[in-house]
């Protein structure tokens, strides 16, 4: 990023036209890492308001301020600003006793999966359901995608593996909720968080099919979908191979689960595939503010990583 | 629809220059500023839209424009010949012959849309009257077979796969060979998801290629891609060099300026677009008419 300001002369204040060509250069250094035009033009509009005015020192002291300057403003915006201990919050309500003078009945903590068609919905889920058992909760997996061929076999198998996983290791155990294809997703939601309940199991992991954001008629079902899981975490798949799309992405599925309930985080998916143009990842939570609570990083059960700002 | 806004912001730049009353060198460099914009919007790769702009204001030169020439069929003509040159490489799509096997092997990243679009492709070869047929090669993904053998089932197309093998070009070889020995005409191959970062998956690829000698290979590309597109698909294209591309999920939001600069990557056709989730949603894509449609431009195929 530095060798864009190489132009910028030490020792004068900073105005708007002396700014104007290195944030250029530094808006294009962000689209190319893949951010959404509209995140990158806010970004950099935000770095050169800090930056005007602003006393240059010598070469170097141009540089490190424009450097901190973005990423300053990178961090506040990916920085969560809720709790993203997944362990701690399930813990919490699985069992709440020493915390709880009045314990509310025990019940399982319920998170779903929800996303456009193949970012990896299906297979973080998987890999969300491994980390879980490492950490010795009980879990039943609802396959909610009642639409896509071969959604309910896909769970079936990483079920299994899972399953085989976790005995040999001694972890927590697993099970699949199915009801095959072509009935409601709600009610089997419905269904399956009754069924964990009777059954303490501590985690349901629903996964649900893919949708795109501008289908209104799929985007509606997810409120009553909502209604019926009543999710503790909602999380949306995205993928790091998104383009502008992302943005939209975010928006509309943050706002489709009616006026009191949004999004509670992200998964972004296939980091792998990209590099370091992990533009996307950053214009979903500027376009929300939205925390990233896991990042995929590959097909097998141990790709999941928490996002480190640093 | 893919570059539907794109197509409708570009005309809005061109019409807005060409309308004012002084069009002068800052209105013209405007207008092309705001092209570019449009197009990075929609995902065109940043090189590519560089290379545009640069293109549009050499071939229009305003500076140096006799004061007679009519000045908005030039500008509109430039426009639509860059754009042209986005989505046109000029090449001949590959177009299966009836009374022999033709295999087609499908490629590209993690949930492109592959698996969808095999069945699409092989049930439309199916009702123009080739006997069709589907192989499973993707051993890899949890469900990969069920899910075509579901999809092939529902087309009434005969299918090949295994549910234990782990071994995709043995798969392959033996149900391409299998379906030879019926007579079949349309084979389509169905692979796992792969990306150019890891060497193994594409080793796999060319193990693949190698077993079945495919007469066609095609890239499926998500509309929604962004600035990726363009390595992965070179990479793609270097390692299995295929021959045309398919573009899926354009029933989307996304301007599909992503998968579009792979063409321009990799000078390679789009031969067919992905619509929707069902076995029908498959359209032909031609080049010219489609930025003509876009650009609301009837006449400018002719006056080229
Ligand atoms: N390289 C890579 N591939 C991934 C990652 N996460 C998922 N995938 C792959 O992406 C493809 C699609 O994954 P799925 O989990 O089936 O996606 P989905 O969102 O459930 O898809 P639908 O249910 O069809 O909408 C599979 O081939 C996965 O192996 C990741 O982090 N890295
Ligand atoms: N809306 C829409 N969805 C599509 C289209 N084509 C495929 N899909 C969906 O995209 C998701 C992924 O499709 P798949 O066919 O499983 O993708 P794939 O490339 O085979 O995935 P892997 O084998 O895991 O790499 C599924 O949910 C499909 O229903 C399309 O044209 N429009
Ligand atoms: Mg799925
Ligand atoms: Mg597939």
């Amino acid at each position: 990023i530095s060798g864009l300001f190489r132009n910028v002369i030490g020792g004068k204040v900073l105005t708007k036209e002396d700014l104007a060509k290195p944030m250029r250069g530094m808006e294009e250094h962000l689209l190319n890492k893949n951010v959404a035009r509209e995140a990158a033009v806010r970004l950099c509009e935000g770095v050169e308001r800090e930056l005007i005015g602003i006393k240059t020192g010598t070469f170097e002291s141009i540089e490190t301020t424009i450097r901190t300057a973005m990423e300053s403003s990178l961090r506040k915006i990916l920085t969560p600003t809720t709790s993203l201990d997944i362990l701690r919050s399930i813990t919490s309500v699985t069992s709440p006793s020493q915390l709880n003078p009045l314990p509310p009945k025990p019940r399982p903590y319920v998170i779903s999966i929800v996303g456009v068609n193949g970012v990896g919905k299906s297979t973080n889920l998987s890999k969300l359901a491994f980390f879980l058992l490492q950490n010795n909760f009980n879990l039943l997996i609802a396959a909610c995608d009642t639409f896509r061929s071969g959604a309910v076999e896909q769970l079936r198998v990483h079920t299994r593996n899972l399953k085989e996983l976790s005995e040999r290791e001694g972890l927590g155990k697993v099970e699949l909720y199915e009801k095959g294809y072509g009935k409601d997703a709600a009610n089997i939601a419905k269904d399956a968080v009754t069924y964990a309940t009777q059954g303490k199991f501590d985690v349901v992991l629903i996964d649900t099919a893919g949708r795109r954001h501008n289908d209104t008629r799929l985007m509606s079902n997810l409120e009553k979908f909502g209604n019926f899981a009543q999710p503790d975490k909602i999380l949306m798949v995205g993928e790091a191979l998104v383009g502008s799309d992302s943005v939209a992405q975010a928006r509309s599925f943050n706002a489709s689960f009616g006026p009191k309930r949004g999004l509670d985080g992200f998964i972004i998916s296939k980091c792998d595939t990209v590099g370091d143009m992990v533009g996307s990842l950053v214009s979903m939570v500027h376009a929300t503010g939205i925390p990233v609570v896991f990042l995929g990083v590959g097909q097998h059960y141990g790709d999941l990583r928490t996002l480190n700002v640093g | 629809m893919v570059l539907q806004d794109l197509g409708r912001r570009i005309n809005a730049a061109v019409s807005d220059l060409t309308r004012s009353q002084n069009l002068d060198e800052k209105a013209f460099d405007g207008m092309v500023k705001e092209i570019c914009n449009a197009l990075l919007e929609a995902d065109v790769n940043v090189k590519l839209v560089s290379t545009l702009r640069k293109s549009i204001k050499a071939t229009v030169n305003f500076k140096d424009l006799p004061p007679a020439v009519n000045k908005k069929r030039l500008i509109q003509k430039a426009v639509f010949d860059e754009l042209v040159k986005l989505v046109d490489p000029h090449a001949e799509p590959f177009k299966p012959k009836k009374g022999k096997p033709n295999v087609i092997m499908f490629v590209g990243l993690q949930g492109s849309g592959k698996t969808t679009t095999c069945t699409k492709l092989a049930r439309h070869y199916q009702t123009r009257g080739f006997k069709s047929c589907l192989v499973c090669a993707d051993t890899f993904r949890a469900g990969a077979f069920d899910q075509l053998k579901q999809n092939a089932t529902k087309a009434k197309i005969p299918y090949f796969g295994s549910l234990t093998s782990t071994d995709p070009a043995l798969v392959a070889a033996e149900g391409v060979a299998k379906f030879k020995k019926e007579h079949f005409e349309i084979i389509v191959v169905d692979t796992s998801g792969r990306h150019r970062q890891e060497k193994d998956l594409f080793d796999e690829m060319t193990q693949i290629q190698r077993a079945i000698a495919p007469d066609q290979t095609i890239m499926v590309l998500d509309a929604t891609i962004g600035q990726q597109a363009e390595a992965q698909s070179k990479a793609f294209k270097e390692t299995a060099d295929f021959g045309s591309i398919i573009i899926t999920k354009t029933d989307g939001h996304a301007s599909g300026g992503g998968a579009i600069s792979a063409v321009a990557a990799t000078h390679t056709p789009i031969v067919f677009v992905g619509t929707g989730e069902h076995m029908l949603d498959l359209e032909r894509f031609q080049p010219q008419p489609f930025v003509s449609k876009m650009l609301g431009m009837g006449d400018m195929q002719g006056a080229r």
